[in-house]
């Protein structure tokens, strides 16, 4: 069997607030294999979102043992973080979060731009990620003239245009009604069915319903 | 190559996108270009003009006029050179293959059949076209028998030649100057105007002698002579011997200034560098407080505008982007609105330089390095105006960023 895509042990982090440190994970324990679905259910202020930060290396924890695709996360720099979240990881967020006066086919695109081992037929690519999702006659529309939904599976392919071995999507239909939400979290569930390791980080139980892993963070602690 | 025309059409977009920003910074690089572009094209146009008064003159040619430096008109200067120095000169330096005398009449009206113009006569030897690089369009120079003859001949500028004859052509005809019949012998080509700004064309050419017995009544003063100089490389010592000589035959006191004055091709571009060297430290000063005017204008707009897309910053930054990306991408909307601003600024520039010389007879030249000097400047401000919000872009937290 492969190696975990994710490994953390003891992981804690604590932030400054005023002149205290105020510590919101307290030694997290976690593996995540290939190919799994994985959803991280809490409620606000347990520390979900600082554990997704750390997994997609948008932060580094305080002190612990973090792998993640085979590099030693505590030890890069800036630019090395970089590299490893644009080849690595693939981020959905709750608002989309497309640039606006960018085409759907160059939001799809902007992961390539820094990318260093360049690839070719990026272009391709993009419109065969977008054709799976059912966005080939949007290639050229703007994300404002697009819906809720269609600007998530956008969002999707640009998480995917790298070929990650880590798509981490942070609340993906926190935004969207509820037959979206089914349309997305059908669309996450390909993805993984494909080979892709996902992890769902959510408050909602049907949401984490859709991942055959679901595990709870609560003040911090992780509990399966 | 894919990725960075991804960039470009990135920033592109982006520079489209922020229509405000652009048209501020576009516009307020633009006015500073286009001074610019005026200064670079005017030093350029006096330097040409310059180079070719210079080549009209003659580089190898010395003039020297009547009268000390002091500040009187042109013509209204005592007399000091004769004839007699003229030809001591002549005598003093073989190497001075023209030695020309020179007098000229001001404000003489001419007449043909009726038709009446005010112009100057000048007075020189047979050798003016020679001296003064200056072609006979249409017959001939006079000759030293017409010197000798006292004769009633002259070559008649272009200007005078179209007032008085139209399209008829002069050579052979006899017009009235002052009360003297004048013979025209030969038309001078067309000269334009002097750097001064006067029309070179308005002038008729006589026997020195003539214009000196018959129209001034005068036996031995001249306004001046003209020389030119076989030895080009030695003009400068030539000028001091000149100089030292006229004082010997003048018996000028050591410490008395020169009754007269030598020019060279040297002091005619000094003369049109000073002419049009205040206006361009003028254009100058304004050119460059309008560039680094329109540099802080694209400071604080771009750092508005990093303000503005926080957000876009934390996505790209979550994507893989490093810092030194994000600092390109800014300093690449930067350049490209400057470079842009640089080139409507020359625009700019031509137009209004156009009115200028229309306005005041202004030399200007455009050239490659007109454009090439607006547009370096102009990515010197996008670069060194744009660098200082880009960092603040490239050193956003990607977490806080995409959580505001």
């Amino acid at each position: 069997m492969a190696a975990p895509v994710c490994i953390m042990e003891n992981i804690t982090k604590s932030f400054h607030v005023g002149d205290q440190d105020l510590q919101v994970l307290k030694g997290v324990n976690l593996t995540i294999e290939q190919g799994e679905f994985t959803a991280i259910m809490g409620t606000s202020g347990s520390g979900k979102s600082t554990l997704m930060n750390l997994m997609g290396c948008l932060d580094v924890p305080t002190s612990g043992r973090f792998i993640l695709a085979g590099r030693d996360v505590m030890q890069l720099n800036d630019d090395e973080l970089s590299e490893l979240r644009n080849e690595h990881i693939g981020f959905v967020f709750q608002s989309f979060y497309l640039l606006p006066y960018a085409t759907v086919l160059e939001n799809v695109l902007v992961p390539t731009l820094y990318r260093e081992k360049k690839k070719d037929h990026v272009r391709d690519r993009a419109a065969e990620l977008l054709k799976l999702v059912g966005l080939e006659e949007r290639m050229k529309f703007r994300p404002t003239q697009l819906s809720g939904g269609e600007q998530q599976r956008v969002a999707i392919c640009r998480a995917l245009i790298n070929d990650p071995e880590l798509l981490l999507a942070d609340e993906p239909t926190g935004q969207l009604d509820s037959r979206t939400a089914e349309e997305i979290m059908n669309v996450l569930t390909r993805t993984n069915e494909r080979g892709k390791t996902v992890v769902v980080i959510t408050h909602d139980a049907d949401i984490a319903a859709y991942a055959r892993r679901i595990i709870h963070i609560r003040d911090g602690i992780i509990k399966e | 190559m894919e990725r960075f025309s991804l960039l470009l059409i990135q920033s592109y977009e982006a520079v489209k996108a922020f229509k405000l920003r652009t048209l501020f910074c576009l516009v307020s690089v633009a006015l500073g270009i286009a001074a610019i572009t005026i200064i670079v094209a005017a030093t350029e146009g006096a330097y040409k003009k310059a180079f070719d008064i210079v080549a009209s003159f003659g580089p190898d040619s010395v003039m020297v006029m009547s009268g000390s430096d002091e500040a009187r008109a042109i013509g209204q200067r005592e007399k000091t050179i004769t004839l007699s120095d003229v030809e001591a000169v002549r005598q003093a330096f073989p190497t001075a293959y023209i030695v020309v005398p020179t007098t000229w009449a001001g404000s003489v009206i001419v007449s043909y059949r009726g038709n009446r113009y005010q112009t100057q006569i000048v007075g020189s030897s047979s050798d003016y076209s020679r001296a003064w690089t200056w072609p006979v369009a249409e017959g001939s120079d006079f000759t030293d028998e017409d010197i000798r003859r006292y004769a009633n001949v002259g070559i008649i500028g272009q200007e005078v030649a179209r007032e008085l004859f139209g399209d008829q052509s002069p050579v052979g005809k006899f017009i009235q100057v002052r009360n003297l019949p004048v013979q025209i012998v030969g038309v001078l080509t067309e000269r334009g105007t002097s750097p001064g700004g006067g029309s070179l064309d308005n002038r008729i050419i006589m026997p020195y002698t003539t214009v000196m017995k018959k129209l001034q009544n005068e036996s031995r003063y001249v306004v001046g002579m003209r020389l030119r100089f076989t030895d080009l490389e030695n003009i400068d010592g030539r000028v001091e011997e000149l100089k030292t000589l006229l004082r010997y035959v003048h018996r000028i006191p050591d410490r008395q200034p020169d009754d007269f004055r030598i020019f060279t091709s040297k002091d005619i571009v000094k003369f049109l560098v000073a002419l049009t060297g205040s206006l361009v430290v003028f254009i100058g000063i304004v050119g460059v407080i309008s560039l680094i005017v329109a540099g802080f204008v694209l400071a604080n707009l771009f750092l508005l505008s990093v303000k503005e897309r926080v957000k876009e910053i934390g996505i790209r930054r979550a994507v893989g982007a490093r810092k030194k990306d994000i600092l390109m991408q800014f300093l690449t909307e930067a350049v490209m609105i400057t470079t842009a601003g640089g080139v409507v600024g020359f625009i700019l520039g031509v137009v209004s330089a156009q009115l200028l010389t229309y306005v005041a007879e202004f030399p200007v030249y455009f050239s490659w390095k007109a454009f090439a000097i607006g547009l370096v400047l102009s990515w010197v401000v996008g670069v060194g105006f744009g660098l200082h919000p880009a960092r603040q872009a490239a050193n956003l937290v990607p977490i806080e960023a995409i959580r505001t």
